[in-house]
Parts: C-alpha cells; structure tokens; sequence
C-alpha cells in the first residue's frame, strides 16, 4: 500500500499550484495598499476597515446572505420531496438522468433563457395575456434572482439527498412498521435522521455558490441587485482595485468556514451515524 | 430501457457537441480550412501563422475572422472582453495578445505606460481609407499607435409609442428621471457611461474633478435609483430594446442602430445636453509575439469588404470612409437610421480622458448607488 503514496504527488502539486498559491495571494493583497503589485508589499488594514465602516457594503453582504439562505431553504424544500419520489419510482435512473442533464448544458446560458421566459413580454406573460391578464413584472425582482439561483442549484441538492436516500436499508422501515410505526412516524424517526448527512452536504453544496453568486443577480436582477460576488467582481474587473476585492474575498471565506463549522455542527447532532456525509 | 438510456444519453451529448462546435467558430478554425502549404508560408513571412486577437464580444462581422485565416493561411485565436478594464487587467496579468481593440481613453493610458509599440504605416497602406476626421483623435494625435476601428455616441433609445420625439428631445438625459417611465428605463452598467449622462445632465465636462460636481452626478444617479426602479444592464439592453421590453434606455449608437433596424418602433436621440464621441482602434501592445502578422490583420481590417461586413453585422459606425458612406447612403443598409451616423463636432460632444483617480472614484460611487436599495 505504502508505495501507492506516491500517486498522491501530482495532485499536491496541483493542489499547491491551483489553490495554495492563489488563496496566499489574496491574504497578501487583502492586506496591502497602494496598487496592484505585492512586490511593494505595505500591511495595511485599510480595505478592511473600508468594507466594515461603510453600511453600503455591509447591506450588501447581508443582502447576499439573505438571498444564499432563501435559496438553500427553497432548494430543501422542493428537492426532499423530489429526492423522495425519485428514490421510489421505478424509473430511479431516468430521473437521475433528468435532473443532470441540464446541468450539462452552460449555467450562464441557461439562466439567459430564463429573462426570455419572465420578461414583460416573455413566455409567462404572453400565456397570461392570453386571458387578459398582466403583464406581470417578474423581471428584476428578488422573486427571480431567488428562483434563478433554486433553478441552478436544487440538482447538487437532489441529488445528495437522492444519494442518502438510495444508501438507506429498507429493513429499518420494516422494522419500524413491526415495532408499531405508523408511515408518518416511520419517517419522521428512520428516513429523516437517516438523510440528514445528505441534507447537510446539499445545503453546503448550494449555500455556498449561491453567496457568491454574482452572474445570476446581473442578469435576472437587472443589475439592481448588487451581491457580494458582484462587488467583488467589480473591484477585479472593473475598479482595478485587487487589494479591497482580495479583502472582500477573504471575508468571504471567513463567512463561509464559519457557515460550514455550524453545519457540520448541526450534522453531528441530528444525523445517529456522526455525519460522513 | 437500457436502450432508451444511451438514446437519451446520445442525444444529449450530439447536444454537447454542437455546443462545442459553435464556440469554436468564434476562436480557432478548424485546421483543414487552410491549406498546408500556405500555412507554412505564412510562418516563413510572418514568422509565425496565429494570431490573437482580444476584441469586444460580438464586435466582428460574421465572416472576417474566415477570410482573413483563408487568404494569409493563418490561424486567429480570437479572445472577447466586455470592458476595458477587463482588457487592461488581462494585459497587466501579462497575457500576450498581438491585436487589441481598447477604447480612446484606454489607448491613451496605455500609450502613457508605454505599453503599446509604434505601429509600422509602411505595412498599412489602407490607413487611406480612413476618414481624415478620425485620424487626428487627442488621444493618439499622430496615430503612431492606432488604427480607427469603430467610432460613435451615447444616446437614448425610445420606444415612439410609448415616448413622443419631442417630449425626448426636449427633455435630454433628463427624462430619465421622469417618474411617468418609472420601471421602464435601462441604465447602462457601468460608471463611465452612467457618470457621463448625469454630468452632462447637469451641465457639466465629463471629465471633471470637481468634488461638488461628482457629488452632485451621484445624487443625480441616486435619484434615479431611488424613484425610477431602473435596470441596470450591458449587453442584454440590446435583445431587450429590439424585442420593445421598455420604453427608455441609454444605448451606445452602433448597438441603437442594430435595435432600430430591427425593431421600427424605436427611436434614437442624442441628447442637447451633449454626449460621449468616443472611438474604439486597433492597437499592437509591446508583448505581442506576431507584430508582423498583427499589421497585416490592421491593414485588413481596413479593407472595403471587411469593414463593410463588420459595419453591417454589428451596427456600428465604420472607421472606413467609403463603407460609411456607403451603409448610409439611399440604398445601404442603414439608410435614414438615426443611429448610424455619429454626431460630430457638436460642441458639448466630449471625449473621455484618462483619469486614474477619477475613474476610482466614480467606480466606488457607482457600486454605491446600485447598492444603496
């Protein structure tokens, strides 16, 4: 075994090239000043301070986590009871295959479909106006950067529950009906605890690209729903300021590894095996 | 079921496969268009037989790229940018390109960072096609650096029945905060354009340091925040307009002569209060490996047929004299568009300038405003 260790080399390489390299070059600006180049690196804890001291900036880390939260509970609520189906039919793989494949086709052009279908004149209002109905503004809205970011993301969260669901050994539910169980109770006390670690690896695999999110508000929110990720964006891209972007991506990350630490929290607690999901 | 499987998975991935021979039209052709020998003679004239070209998205008529690879048997890598600034970050991260396509405040910078190479005019004989106005732009005053590519305003496109020509005209940038149009108005998204109509709103240069008078930009651009529901957008205005989806939007003049041909109920009126003369041209920055093929797509560029096929593809304004006058002419494509033709010498016309510390500032105060709800 011990000579298979070697096989590991290329993805440390790799590791050390793709992920340490940049993550240090982000600590490195985030605490820099003056222009874009660390060679002339001044500690500074300006940018920091910018984004803490400005409630402009503040409100949009809040709108964004507000959002990433809808986001993550819409995407539980539809994608259990689907997961649930799926694991029941009897067309198990179709259904896998139905909810990948469109994960197959580029997430920024598929969202693109989405402004034809919810415009004032799209697909939707074209439908309601066909009653006399509308048109209704759905466009831009809050309604659709949330419905945009559940459409993306609900497959990573079908999927893990899918997962969870497919591993559970149907003699507890047996059992469970011989010791008295009703349906419902059987759920509540075998199926539910025993899918939560998929649950929990569904809700990290969607929080997290959705608080970081920035294409999907630009394009379904019109521009006026500046998130985090769009802030960021717009300090590499746009502003040249890589210090206060490299700052607000660290940010991020500190946000982020804290959400992860209260799951995997919350995972030790619900789920009876300790949570290897 | 198996076989409905892999018909299912078949379908999908002939699906994928389109996808990906699509996005190949825009970057490299395929290497069978170009016959071999001539492939190797390019390497020997030119040294080599690719070319990178980092353009605006969509900024290219639809059969340029093919003929100039098929006439010079070479390769074009072609790369897409959506800002300036976009381009310029790519640049400092020291990606080489052999042609780009910046806009006049963006060359002006990059001539004073003495990032860019002097262009050689001797292999540029078609720079006679060009419009003299053109060739004598403040940022490059010699065009020791530039070649014109594109030129143009920003203006208002509207919806006529929904706007009266006069009501606009009359009103200028102002109507933008005209609360009957609330929820109906595209702002475009970025702090350079959005910075220019509130200046000139206000009466004032676009290229001001004035505190007061950015302050007063902002509050202006916060006003329409706050009471007008706008949407801020880029590119997406130009589908949104030709499909009529609302009734006002600040549009650049090559893209409003795009929407107006396609759509007739739109409009187009450049503002009394005066707006951006900008240009965009080709330049050959100093790390680019193939200058010498980079010339020869220049001088190509310049030619009737291609200018006149990006002229006519992508709406814009041709910096080639003939095809200018051609496209607008009783029988061209865009006879009688408002947009087309770019407004000059109108003495509130500005053109941007370089400015460092400006354009960080507004920058900041643009996140602001679009964050402020």
């Amino acid at each position: 075994m011990k000579s298979f260790r070697k096989l590991v080399y290329p993805y440390i390489v790799w590791a050390v090239i793709m992920i340490i390299v940049p993550m240090v070059m982000i600590l490195l600006y985030a605490f820099t000043k003056e222009g874009n180049s660390v060679r002339n690196f001044i500690f500074s804890l300006d940018s920091f301070r910018r984004f803490f001291s400005d409630k402009v900036f503040l409100g949009v880390l809040e709108r964004s986590l507000v959002i990433a939260v809808l986001t993550t509970f819409f995407c539980v609520i539809l994608g259990y009871p689907a997961a649930y189906a799926m694991v029941r039919s009897r067309f198990k793989i179709q259904w896998v295959l139905l909810t990948t494949i469109p994960t197959w086709i580029n997430m920024l052009v598929r969202t693109y479909a989405w402004r034809g279908i919810m415009d004032n004149k799209g697909l939707i209002n074209a439908f309601f106006g066909l009653f006399g109905l509308g048109p209704f503004k759905m466009l831009e809205t809050n309604f659709a950067v949330v419905l945009g970011m559940v459409y993306n993301f609900i497959p990573f969260m079908i999927l893990q529950i899918y997962n969870s669901l497919e591993k559970l050994d149907k003699s507890y539910l047996e059992a469970a009906a011989d010791l008295g169980a009703n349906r419902v109770q059987a759920f509540l006390r075998v199926t539910l605890p025993l899918s939560a670690p998929g649950v929990i690896s569904g809700i990290t695999l969607v929080f997290l690209p959705a608080v970081s999110s920035f294409f999907i508000p630009k394009l379904l929110g019109g521009g006026q729903y500046v998130l985090i990720g769009n802030v960021i964006e717009n300090q590499f891209l746009t502003a040249g300021d890589w210090s206060f972007g490299s700052a607000i991506s660290l940010i991020m990350a500190v946000v982020i590894i804290i959400s992860m630490y209260i799951t995997r929290y919350i995972d030790k607690k619900v789920s009876p095996e300790g949570g290897n999901g | 079921m198996k076989k409905f499987l892999s018909l299912v998975l078949a379908a999908a991935m002939a699906m994928g496969m389109c996808a990906c021979s699509q996005q190949n039209e825009g970057g490299t052709a395929p290497a069978q268009d170009t016959p071999a020998e001539s492939s190797a003679d390019a390497v020997e004239k030119y040294g080599s037989d690719t070319l990178k070209l980092y353009n605006w998205g969509e900024y290219i008529g639809e059969d340029v790229i093919q003929n100039f690879e098929q006439e010079f048997g070479v390769n074009v890598i072609s790369e897409y940018f959506d800002s300036n600034e976009m381009m310029y970050t790519k640049l400092l991260a020291g990606d080489s390109y052999d042609v780009l396509v910046p806009s006049d405040y963006m060359i002006e910078r990059l001539i004073k960072e003495d990032r860019l190479s002097e262009l050689d005019m001797s292999l540029i004989p078609n720079m006679e096609n060009v419009a003299d106005s053109l060739k004598t732009r403040e940022f490059d005053p010699d065009n020791k650096y530039s070649v014109p590519y594109f030129w143009g305003n920003v203006g208002l496109v509207y919806d006529k029945n929904v706007v009266p020509k006069e009501e606009i005209e009359e009103k200028g940038y102002e109507i933008l905060r005209d609360t009957k149009y609330k929820g109906n108005i595209y702002i475009y998204d970025s702090e350079r354009d959005a910075f220019m109509t509130a200046f000139k709103a206000l009466g004032y240069s676009m290229n001001t340091e004035n505190e007061d008078e950015i302050n007063e930009a902002f509050e202006w651009l916060k006003s329409i925040n706050d009471t007008m529901e706008p949407a801020y957008v880029t590119d997406e205005v130009i589908d949104a307009m030709a499909n009529g989806n609302k009734a006002i939007a600040v549009v650049y003049s090559g893209d409003a002569a795009y929407i107006l041909n396609e759509n007739e109920d739109m409009g187009f009126c450049l503002p009394k209060e005066g707006t951006n003369l900008w240009s965009d041209a080709m330049v050959i920055p100093k790390n680019a490996e193939n200058p010498k093929l980079a010339h020869e797509f220049i001088n190509y560029i310049l030619t009737y047929d291609a200018s006149y096929d990006n002229s006519i593809t992508v709406g814009y304004a041709s910096s080639n004299k003939d095809v200018l006058a051609d496209l607008s002419a009783q029988d061209g494509e865009f006879f009688g568009n408002e947009a087309y033709l770019p407004r000059e010498d109108y003495e509130k016309d500005e053109i941007f300038h370089d400015n460092e510390v400006l354009k960080k500032k507004l920058s900041d105060l643009w996140i602001k405003v679009k964050a402020a709800n």
